[in-house]
């Protein structure tokens, strides 16, 4: 049971591995704070969405899974979308567009296809867990590299000295690619 | 057919209990969330018009109100408002402070998502802190010639905001207030009675 847990770290890891979501992880990797609000708010929907899809899946007709699923899906960001507005608005300014992204974010529609339609609650709590932590942890990674890089700082503190000239590309798209491309490589050499 | 009328009903069944969920929460959050936007205006308002003792509202633009500031004796010392432009992928908005004598005070840009690491840059102090203290002919960016220092590869944002200043007092000066600013005409003065007794 405990695998179920922890195979969303490294062994199947949602980013890396699957390369599932790699939409939010290239647009909100920017800086560590936004990689830690993002990784958490998906991780939020993704165990409450598995918890609710394990306990109606008999209920839901096989034809109208996918319909049914999104709407839970989309109801629980919404919920998250509202709640984070009012009562943390500086981190909901920073994340602004990303929030009603998750929707969209294939890891939660997929662990419900993949996983949470096949599987008992308690187990599906743990792999939503697993996932969105995994999820997190991915986005922490490439975050902390592009942040230094980019910015020379670390969740918002300059850690380079002053006269270190920000690479800039690290922290627009491109550097996003590259450094999700280099990890990808690297996770997959030690695999070999 | 009974089959695809039981489909129907499930989904609505889920879709009901859904949007139930919904209305319940944002019942809850959206008291919330407008005090948060209202408290972030007025919070900007007092940072660009630290003179100022109250805010009169004395007509909108961008949808927001524009406020005269008056000072403890109840003279105006200057005016805010929101300006708002198109940038680079977003609205910037920032909050404006201008003093009487059309002379920007400070501004404060409150809400943007331009692009992280450039234009997004634009929310730094430093950054704004330069547009203190020009006027209206100053609000152009080095690229046009003027002594607005842009962001480095934000030129687009930089000149956004100096732009959306610039059409902003553009609209102030159509005032009847501003006009009269320096001679007050017996409604103006009038005005300034009213508020000294409302205090």
């Amino acid at each position: 049971m405990i695998k179920e847990f922890t195979k969303g770290f490294i062994k199947e890891n949602p980013v890396f591995v699957m390369a599932l979501g790699l939409c939010p992880t290239l647009a909100v990797s920017s800086s560590v704070m936004n990689a830690i609000g993002m990784g958490l708010a998906a991780t939020f929907v993704l165990v409450c969405s598995n918890i609710i899809i394990s306990l109606i899946k008999n209920f839901i007709p096989n034809k109208i899974r996918i319909p049914a699923y999104i709407v839970v899906i989309a109801s629980f960001v919404t919920i998250v979308d509202m709640v984070m507005e009012a009562y943390v608005p500086d981190l909901h300014k920073s994340l602004g567009l990303f929030i009603p992204l998750i929707v969209v974010n294939c890891i939660i529609l997929g662990r419900a296809e993949a996983f949470a339609g096949k599987n008992n609650v308690i187990n599906s709590i743990l792999d939503g867990f697993g996932m969105g932590l995994g999820f997190t942890l991915a986005l922490v990674v490439i975050a902390v590299i592009r942040e230094i890089l980019g910015a020379g700082q670390l969740l918002g503190y300059n850690v380079l000295p002053q006269s270190y000239q920000p690479m800039l590309i690290a922290i627009l798209a491109p550097g996003a690619f590259i450094v999700m491309g280099l990890l990808m490589g690297l996770l997959n050499l030690k695999k070999k | 057919m009974k089959y695809y009328l039981k489909l129907g009903f499930v989904l609505l069944l889920i879709t009901t209990l859904a949007s139930g969920i919904l209305a319940y929460i944002n019942g809850l959050t959206a008291p919330i969330i407008e005090e948060n936007q209202r408290l972030t205006k007025e919070n900007a308002r007092k940072e660009v018009m630290p003179d100022a003792a109250l805010f009169e509202n004395i007509g909108t633009y961008n949808e927001e109100g524009v406020f005269a500031a008056r000072n403890d004796t109840g003279e105006i010392v200057g005016f805010t408002f929101l300006a708002s432009l198109y940038g680079y992928s977003s609205d910037v908005k920032s909050m404006i402070g201008v003093s009487k004598d059309m002379i920007v005070n400070k501004i404060k840009v409150i809400s943007q998502t331009e692009t992280p690491g450039l234009g997004a840059n634009c929310v730094k102090p430093e950054f704004q802190a330069q547009f203190s203290n020009k006027d209206l002919q100053q609000m152009k960016v080095d690229k046009d010639g003027g002594p607005i220092i842009s962001l480095t590869g934000a030129t687009i944002t930089t000149r956004a905001i100096a732009n959306s200043i610039k059409y902003g007092m553009k609209y102030l000066l159509t005032l009847d207030v501003v006009k009269n600013i320096n001679n007050p005409t017996e409604a103006g003065k009038s005005v300034i009675e009213t508020v000294e007794v409302t205090k």
